[in-house]
Formats: C-alpha cells, structure tokens, sequence
C-alpha cells in the first residue's frame, strides 16, 4: 500500500511546479515535522497534526494526533471518514490538500498546495495608501459634505422653515408665534432692547417679507398711537436732507441697488444693540438734515443746526407777553442776558436771598421756620413738582405770607387776614370792619326827642345829617386806599391801577402768571440738575432787583448750558476746556417722538390718559383664528 | 538670415538654486508683509473711521470687511484644486501657497473687525468661530510642516543609510520568511506564539494608535515576551530553535518600531487636513447662511 503525495509550489511568474512523491506503508501522517508524509511546513500546523489510514472497505479515516482539529470540506473535524471515489478538500493552517484517485496508477493522490501567505506582511500593500491616515479616519471628501450639509439644513434650511410656517402672522398685530424655540433666532445678530424684548423669538414681527427691509408698517402694526411722522411732508423731509455726495451718495447708492431705501423708522431706531434700553438716537440723524438745512429748504422757519457745542442756535424761551384777562399770553423770544419777562408782580430776588439786610434778620429770628438760619433759601419759595422735573407755582400764602402778612384785626389770639387773589373781598372786609366809625346821629332826629315846633329844624338837621352820612371820610376807604397804594400791603407786590370798578374801591390789581416751562421745544429736567447749585445756572439771581428779570439761563455765557453741555462730539473742547464737560448729543433735549407733556418720563409718573405712549405691547400668542 | 532663435525652454537648462527656500519665506516674505500691512491697515480704518450705528457689520466699512473675507475666504479655499498642478515662477505653487498661509492669518482681524467685537449663540458667530477653528488648524499644519520633516529624515536614517517605505515592508517580509523558517521545529504552543507575529498586518492600529504610536496589542512583543517568559526556567541546550526565533523577533520588533515612528510622524504630518479641510466646508456653508440670513431678514 502506497499514497501519492503531490507538493505544488508557485513560481514568481504564477506558473505551477508539482513535486510528486510516492509514500510506502498503510499509514500516512500529516505535520509540521519533516518526518511526516505530508511535510507541511506551517507553523499553524502541529509537528504530528493527523493521520491517514486506509479501511479495508476501502474508505479513508483520517483522525487528529493530538486535540488541533482540521477542516474537511469547510468544516471544522478532528475524525473524519472519506470515499475516495468521491474525493474530498481537506485544509491544514494555510494548506490545501485536495484527494483523489490517480488515473494513471490508482494510487490514492494527495495534492498539497499553500493557500495562504508564509506572513501577513508578505501579502499585497498598496504602498500609497498604507503609510497615510486612509481608512482611520472618514475621509475628507466625506466630512466635508456632511458637515457641510448639516450646517445647511440647521441654520439656513429649518430658519427659511420656520419663517414659511408663521408667515401668516406677519403684519397680525393680534397674533404672535407660540413662546418656543425658533429656528430663525439663529440668524438673530444681537438681543433685542428692553422695549421690543417680549417679542422674543417672533423674528416676524418686524421682518415681514422675506429679502425685503424692514418697513415702517411693520413698525406702525403696534406703535399705533405714539409715533408720527417727523413731518408730515415726505418731499420736504427729503429736500432738507439734500442729495448725497461723495462717499454718503455711493452708499446710498449700494443701498438702493440691495433693496435698502432710506429714511425708514430703522434708520435711526437700530435694534439688536444689546438688552438694554434702546440707544438714543444718535446726532448724525439729526444732523444730516437740520446741519445747513437753511441753504436747502430756504423757506423753513428752522434755524441750522449741528453739534450743540458749537452749532445750535440761541434759545427761543417762551415768555409772557402780556395778559388776556386772567390768562398770560405768551411769544417766543430769542435770549438775550437782558430779556425781560412781565408776570405781573414786584419782586427782588436779590434782596431776598440776600444774608445781611432786614430779610435775613427776619429769617434768623425765625428759627426752624426756613430751611437755613441766616437767610431765605431758593427752596423756601419754589418747591419741586411730584417728577423733580420742573418747579410748582409759588403760592402765596405758603411762601410769602409768613413775612408779608395780610392780617388787619386780632381778636384774642386770632388774626383776621384779608382774603389773598380777592380785591373785592378785601375792599368788603375793610369796609365792614369800619362800617362802626358813622358819624353821630343827631338826638332830635329820632321820634322821641324833644323838638322844636314845626319841621323846618327837623329838616335842616336831617339834611345834614344826611350830608355828613355821604361825605363823611370814614376810616374804611382810608384804609382800602393805603392797602392798594404805594406802602400798602398789595402794593408791596403787585401792580395796582386805577380804573377798578366800586367793589374793588376803583382799583385793579393786575393779574399775575407764573411760567412753568420757558423751553418748550427742548426739553429740560431739573432732576438731572439737582447735585448742582441753583446758583450755576440761575446765576444773575442774586443780585437781580427786578421781578421782569428773566433768570433763566440761556445756551452761552455765565450759567449757559454750554458751560458743562460740550455737544455730541465733543467739537467744542477744542477751542475751550470745559470742566466736568457733559456728552450731550441731540437727543439728549431734543425727541422725535414728543406727547404733550414732555418727552420722556419714567413710566410711574406717566399720565395714563395723556394718549398711548407705549406700543401695544402684549399681542396673544399663536394660535389665533386668522380672517 | 539674422535673427535671434527664441531660447529653448526645456527641463535640463531650468537653474537650480542649492539652498531650499520654504513657502515661508517665500519671496523675502513678500505675502506676509503685505498681509500685515492689510491687517494694520484695516485696523486703523477701523479704529478712526467714523461711523454710524453699533452694529459694525452693518455700515460701509463692515460690508467691505464682510465681502473682503467672503471673497478671500472662496480663493483660500482654492488652493485644493491649485496644488495639484505644480508650475513655476511668480504665479507658482509654492507663492500660491505662501499667499494662502499670511493671507488666511489676515483672515482673522479681518473677520473679527467685521464682527465688530458682537458675538452670540447665532449663525454669525458660529462662522466666525469655524473660521478661527480652520485658521487655527491650518498654524498648526505650518507648525508640523515646519518641524516633522526632520524627525522623519531622522527616523529613517541609520548606519546603512536612509530606507524607503518600500524597503521597510520589504525588510518586515524578509525577517517574516525568516522567521516562518526558524519556528518550523517549536512546538505547537510555540509555533501558535510566533504565527500570531506573522499573522499580525503590521500597518494595523487605530487613528489613536497611529497618533501616540503605542501599540499594547502588537503580537511580535507579545510572542518575544512569552517565548522567553516559557524559556526562563528551561535548560539552556545548543542549537536550541527558540534562540534563533527570538533574535529574529527581536529585530522585528526594532523594524516595526522603527516604521510605526515613521506612520506616527506622517500621521500628524496629515491628521490636521483632516480638520482643515472639512472645517472649511463647513465654514462656506456657515458663510453661506450668515450671507443669505442677513439678506432675507434684511
């Protein structure tokens, strides 16, 4: 018995060399050691790994040595029993061994080829490739699109979606999105300030169309009452701001050619500044239109103006005029240091406020009764209203009366006054207090008295009686006439004249208004004045002896606002230095938006019912029914 | 006839200068000083130019910054399809090159400046940030660029010379035929050790092994250290197989050592494209929607 052990090699050029062998004996052994044989030189084989035995029904038995199995046909055996009619693969480590029957001898023929590389390194390398990062990492081309991709769809693709799903709602004053995460916040540039922030994640509010700008409709869906245009007119607004040149005109151009037109609420009225309270608006705004303005609207009755330090027209205060009966009239006036106002009354400030004369001795011997003790304080007679921002009317009896008594009689304890603001009332009250100074009445003129017979006596004396009733200068009208003359208690500070009817004695006391706001077109606020003196601004009020005086400050000189107030740019400090100097742009006077009262005001001492100052602010949230 | 033959262009005449000058230093650093010159001037627009509003990205100076960056941000990005034709000259690669490195610095003030110093959680931000992200990688690529090349001549030059990559697969193969020989006559125990070092693909390993070039599953040591572990206590004889097989997978070990310094090196030599180049896609489609949402929120 002999078996047929057929070794194949390869060459380098692929071709095949077979090694045949012929093994003598029943047995056959397989294994890594060269006494085996099958040879097979792997190290993945055991040196005796199995053995082949041939039956004497003619099958092969082939069994494992040790435990190391081997594969028969694909699977994995450590017995196996094989026809060799039939044939079968048998495979050890990296070696094929394929039986058969040799046609030739009819020897049992074992073909052993090696399948598998000696080393792993031994096997095919893509020099290229293997020294790089390729297959480690995903590839660039691969990242690239997929990063790329989600970007896309996350900040452009789902904002686009979410501003196609709440598009319904733009321009709905009455309806808002839900209060939730909006894809289009991402394209958010900044917080919105602290008037528009409830509108939170609701980019629609404002930006309506989609590629179109802000317009002012969307602006106007909610400030419904408390913004107006700047002047009617939108032709003149655009003829005052002139035809841009230079650099100004290339932008707008850029501008127009994206879609930007110009003169819209958010030109001045930036937004997504930061969470704060929306910036004030800046000078350039205003100055872009009223610097020169005069040269391009020659019909204005506006004077130019730029930076305040150094481009703002004097003051216009408004003063009064004169009277139309009870009630001031008023004029504007440009300022001048000796502009004079008539509120009707006498007054010296300068006196008054004076630490050496008569008044100051009053005060002193009043102690407690003034704010200080060694004369009369700015404070004693003008006090501040609810806001601080301006003053209230001085009143007479709580300012003046404590020195400029009007009392005539005392009886016990108690003074009896006249009746301040009431000619008429007092003129009765002297009356009636001297209506006890008649002359005589003579005894024979009553019914009881002796008398002479006949009545021509009687006559007589009644006539006289009668003449001496009217012509007897009572004390009464005395007393009237010293209170309205010259000395008197109204004298002293008002001005009286004649030509009064009867129940005034034929006086008349001219009446008095007291100007609350000299400023009405810029707006100023004591409050934010009240750590400086009085006296720095109102600094003629001390020597000042006439009630006509204006006291007010004007935009120049001593006391003006321009000692402290440099403008916007700060222009001004070139050519002077200015201690403590205020940045003081346009608006910080002067507001686009002005209701009756004044520009601004904090919100606790807003009148309610002075029409709407803010927007309405609190639209329902989505889902609204939509018509 | 006289006239002057115009002079042939051909490879061999081009001049070869002997000293290596680097897209660095390119051209007496003519793209890094005018990218300065930009950087500073641009600044100085920005700190003296008056302008309206707080939000500087919405004034004149702001969209001229924005257009500048976007536009430079497309042509620095090109420089993947320019470097794969190499020319010559003026216009070549490596001034091509040079202009992407000191002009993608610039990119950062004049981003930021157009940015106006406003940053949030929104879609502006975030393109600015891939942008820093990719500049940011690509200092590093020029920092690698600038130093790994010599650790990687190093690597490769020994007593006999420089080795090629080629030649490092070739000397694995050869010590792996080696060893595939000596081990013939171990037993099975041991044979399954060594085959494991041959079975082993010696370009194996994570990105992480690669980067930090530590290998604590690599079957070479472990066969060496186990051989010798199970030989510790046996008693020496001559010709012992065993002896040969474990000088030879000594000298694998030194091989593979030598070559996973190498992958190592070229590792960080490649892995920061791999953050440069998607990133920067990224950053064009961030670009893209910070460009479009501006326009459509107008």
């Amino acid at each position: 018995m002999s078996f047929l052990v057929r070794q194949i090699a390869l060459k380098s050029s692929g071709e095949e060399i077979v090694r045949p062998s012929t093994v003598e004996g029943d047995e056959l052994s397989i294994g890594r050691d060269a006494a085996n044989g099958i040879h097979l030189p792997d190290l993945a084989v055991d040196p005796r790994h199995a053995k082949v035995v041939q039956t004497a029904e003619g099958n092969l038995t082939i069994s494992s040595v040790g435990t190391q199995p081997f594969e028969v046909n694909g699977r994995s055996v450590t017995d196996a029993v094989l026809d060799p009619a039939v044939g079968a693969e048998l495979m050890f480590g990296g070696h094929r061994i394929a039986i058969s029957r040799d046609a030739d001898s009819g020897m049992l023929a074992f073909t052993v080829r090696r399948v598998e590389a000696v080393s792993d390194s031994a096997e095919d390398k893509d020099i290229t490739t293997v020294y790089t990062l390729k297959g480690l990492l995903p590839g660039k081309r691969m990242s690239a699109w997929t990063f790329a991709v989600l970007v896309l769809i996350s900040f452009l693709a789902f904002p686009i979606y979410s501003y196609i799903t709440y598009k319904p709602l733009a321009m709905q004053e009455k309806a808002r999105r839900p209060d939730s995460f909006h894809a289009d916040q991402t394209w958010s540039s900044g917080p919105l300030s602290l008037a528009h922030k409830n509108l939170g994640g609701d980019c629609q509010a404002c930006h309506t169309e989609a590629f179109v700008a802000v317009t002012d409709k969307a602006c106007l869906t909610c400030h419904t009452k408390d913004a107006h245009d700047h002047i009617a007119d939108k032709s003149r607004l655009l003829k005052a701001r002139g035809e841009p040149t230079g650099m100004a005109a290339l932008q707008r151009a850029v501008a127009t050619a994206f879609n930007r037109p110009a003169g819209r609420c958010v030109d001045c009225h930036t937004e997504h500044e930061g969470a704060g309270a929306m910036p004030a608006t800046q000078q350039k705004f205003c100055a872009d239109c009223h610097n020169g303005m005069k040269g391009r609207l020659t019909d204005t009755k506006l004077a130019d103006a730029a930076d305040f330090g150094t481009a703002h027209p004097q003051f216009k205060p408004m003063v009064i005029s004169g009277m139309d009966g009870d009630k001031p009239l008023f004029q504007r006036a440009t300022w001048t240091p000796a502009l004079q106002e008539n509120n009707g009354l006498k007054f010296t400030h300068g006196q008054h406020l004076s630490k050496t004369n008569g008044i100051a001795q009053m005060v002193r011997r009043m102690p407690g009764r003034f704010t200080e003790t060694d004369g009369l304080d700015c404070k004693d007679c003008h006090k501040a209203d609810s806001t601080g921002t301006r003053f209230k009317p001085v009143v007479m009896e709580d300012s003046c009366q404590a020195c400029h008594s009007l009392s005539f009689d005392q009886v016990g304890g108690t003074f009896r006054t006249l009746r301040h603001g009431k000619p008429e009332q007092v003129v009765a009250d002297l009356r009636a207090f001297y209506r006890g100074g008649a002359p005589a009445r003579s005894a024979n003129l009553s019914g009881l008295a002796r008398r002479v017979p006949g009545d021509a006596a009687l006559r007589s004396t009644a006539a006289d009686y009668a003449r001496a009733v009217r012509f007897y200068p009572t004390r009464a009208e005395q007393a009237v006439a010293q209170v309205f003359s010259n000395g008197g208690m109204c004298y002293d500070c008002h001005t009286v004249t004649r030509g009064g009817t009867m129940a005034s004695a034929g006086f008349t006391v001219q009446p008095v208004a007291q100007n609350d706001r000299y400023y009405q077109k810029g707006w100023f606020d004591h409050k934010a004045h009240d750590k400086t003196d009085c006296a720095d601004c109102h600094t003629e009020t001390g020597t000042s002896n006439k009630a006509t005086d204006l006291l007010v400050p004007g935009i120049d000189g001593k006391g003006g606002c321009r000692t402290c107030h440099v403008g916007g740019e700060g222009a001004k400090l070139a050519s002077i230095s200015v201690k403590d100097p205020v940045d003081s742009s346009c608006a910080m006077c002067h507001s686009y938006h002005m209701d009756a009262g004044a520009p601004w005001a904090p919100a606790k001492d807003r009148k309610k019912d002075v029409g709407q100052t803010v927007a309405v602010a609190e639209r329902p949230r989505f889902p609204v029914k939509l018509h | 006839m006289a006239t002057i033959a115009p002079k042939k262009r051909t490879g061999t005449s081009r001049e070869r200068t002997a000293t290596h000058e680097g897209f660095l230093r390119h051209n007496n650093l003519f793209w890094g000083k005018l990218s300065a010159a930009l950087a500073l001037g641009l600044l100085a627009l920005y700190i003296w130019v008056p302008l309206p509003g707080q939000h500087f990205g919405s004034s004149w100076l702001g969209y001229t910054l924005g257009t500048i960056g976007a536009l430079l941000i497309l042509w620095l990005t090109m420089l993947g399809m320019r470097k794969r034709a190499i020319t010559p000259g003026r216009w070549s690669l490596k001034a091509w090159t040079s202009a992407h490195v000191y002009l993608g610095l610039c990119l950062t003030v004049i981003g930021t400046l157009h940015s106006g110093f406003h940053f949030g959680w929104n879609v502006h931000t975030l393109a600015w940030g891939l942008m820093l992200l990719v500049i940011a990688s690509g200092i590093f690529g020029i920092w690698i660029y600038a130093t790994a090349p010599r650790a990687l001549s190093a690597n490769r030059y020994d007593d006999e010379g420089a080795i090629t990559e080629k030649q490092m697969i070739e000397a694995l193969r050869s010590l792996d035929r080696q060893i595939h020989d000596a081990a013939q006559p171990l037993d099975p125990q041991s044979a399954a050790l060594v085959n494991m070092s041959l079975e082993q693909d010696p370009f194996a390993g994570s990105f992480w092994n690669r980067m930090t070039g530590s290998y604590p599953k690599c079957a070479t040591r472990h066969a060496a250290a186990e051989l010798r572990r199970m030989r510790a206590y046996k008693p020496r004889v001559a010709d012992d197989p065993v002896d040969k097989v474990d000088a030879l997978l000594t000298r694998k070990e030194a091989m593979l050592g030598r070559m996973r310094r190498h992958l190592k090196i070229k590792s960080w030599l490649q892995a920061w494209l791999y953050v440069h180049v998607p990133v920067t896609f990224a950053l064009i489609a961030a670009l893209s929607a910070h460009i479009v949402s501006v326009f459509f929120y107008w």
